[in-house]
């Protein structure tokens, strides 16, 4: 594979990835929660993998590698379900579906890279999910709820119950800002204004 | 490629050593997670039922019963019960409304010794944000209107929502959630009737 078409498909493949997350941008306490999984779970499974690959053949490098994200992000459920179980409660499946993710995210690693800019592309990867996921998270719950931070008595914690605030009273809400099709939506827009910053700066 | 049985002798260590760190990390929060959804359930308890009201721990003092007809669920469902003095004071029985929406509903009601019910509230569903999940921000409180009901008031035939002949007005922009639910508490306020003696009885478990 030449390194543009391995670069084309890896923008596609990302933009697939956000696909499942995308869901968990309607109030911005969700999109925060698991951007902060996504940054942590990411970059650890990358190193452990990292470590793990010399030592496995061909044959069973795909197994190992399904059974490591498994493992990790069972684990970062549990920790979850522990520490904070609000917050767990409201992204449901969307915990282990970061497999999805790191799936992709380990799809796009270059075979022979070193350590170090594996850790820094996957780094690069999480960070740039969980950025996207906050703007999309406050216009959703702006927009569908008109309020901002609602529920941050959950998560981060009871401290920060005070931020919570309701910017206006809406009686039904505007659905579909919060409903799946919202985030798609958002997530174009989204696109389409970082499109437009990069058309202005060429 | 030395052996062929190599490759397998690694993924069993890999396989190993990977369950053996969940096994760990679920060890590790096992009692954590257990005291949380007690924690979460007892909230709820206390919100239904006044903890004045009675002197036993509701927490231990529930059966597990099993009545898919009435109670909407194919798996066991648990009944919380409240005493005084060992005499029955309410019953909080863990009831699902298999017909949401979008998917069951799963609900907590609260009855008392009498028959009457104290309170009901909603504890997981999938409803429409915005819509069907009224109950718990547009119209908080719509569920307060099962209190002091029982299965003769009103009576049976009017036991549904406005728009089918009964006495519960449904909320704006939603139908299906709300009839749902007074199916639900009519049903649980039935097993209750026909059952009351043995959930006070059964020792706990």
């Amino acid at each position: 594979m030449s390194a543009r078409s391995s670069h084309h498909f890896g923008s596609t493949a990302q933009l697939i990835a956000v696909c499942p997350l995308l869901a968990m941008s309607d109030t911005i306490v969700d999109a925060l929660g698991i951007g902060i999984v996504v940054l942590i779970v990411v970059p650890l499974a990358t190193m452990l993998l990292a470590v793990l690959r010399p030592r496995l053949s061909d044959e069973t490098a795909l197994a190992a590698t399904m059974l490591t994200l498994a493992a990790l992000v069972a684990c970062a459920e549990l920790l979850l379900s522990a520490w904070f179980s609000d917050l767990r409660n409201s992204l449901t499946l969307f915990v282990p579906l970061i497999v999805s993710n790191l799936i992709v995210v380990q799809h796009l690693q270059a075979r022979h890279a070193t350590f170090g800019a594996t850790l820094a592309g996957s780094l690069r990867i999480a960070a740039g999910i969980a950025v996207t996921l906050l703007p999309l998270g406050i216009a959703r719950e702006l927009v569908g709820r008109g309020s901002l931070l609602h529920d941050a008595g959950n998560f981060p914690g009871a401290w920060a119950g005070w931020a919570e605030t309701s910017v206006f009273r809406v009686d039904m809400g505007f659905l579909l800002a919060m409903l799946p099709p919202g985030a798609f939506i958002a997530f174009g827009l989204l696109l389409a204004a970082r499109n437009w910053v990069a058309q202005r700066r060429s | 490629m030395g052996m062929p049985a190599k490759p397998a002798v690694t993924l069993a260590i890999v396989a190993a050593v990977l369950t053996a760190l969940v096994a760990l990390v679920a060890s590790f929060t096992r009692e954590r997670i257990a005291s949380n959804e007690q924690a979460w359930i007892k909230q709820r308890l206390d919100a239904l039922v006044v903890p004045a009201t009675h002197d036993n721990e509701m927490l231990e003092d529930s059966i597990d019963v099993l009545a898919p007809d009435l109670l909407g669920s194919s798996q066991p469902v648990k009944i919380y019960r409240a005493r005084r003095g060992g005499a029955p004071v309410a019953a909080v029985i863990q009831s699902i409304a298999p017909d949401g929406y979008r998917g069951p509903i799963e609900l907590l009601v609260a009855i008392g010794q009498d028959g009457r019910l104290i309170g009901v509230q909603v504890i997981r569903h999938n409803e429409t944000p915005g819509l069907g999940d009224a109950f718990e921000s547009r119209d908080v409180h719509w569920l307060d209107r099962f209190r002091g009901r029982s299965l003769t008031d009103p009576q049976p035939q009017r036991w549904t929502v406005r728009r089918d002949g009964g006495d519960f007005d449904a909320f704006t922009g939603a139908t299906i959630t709300p009839r749902a639910i007074v199916k639900a508490v009519r049903n649980t306020l039935e097993y209750y009737q026909r059952n009351r003696q043995r959930i006070f009885d059964q020792a706990a478990q």
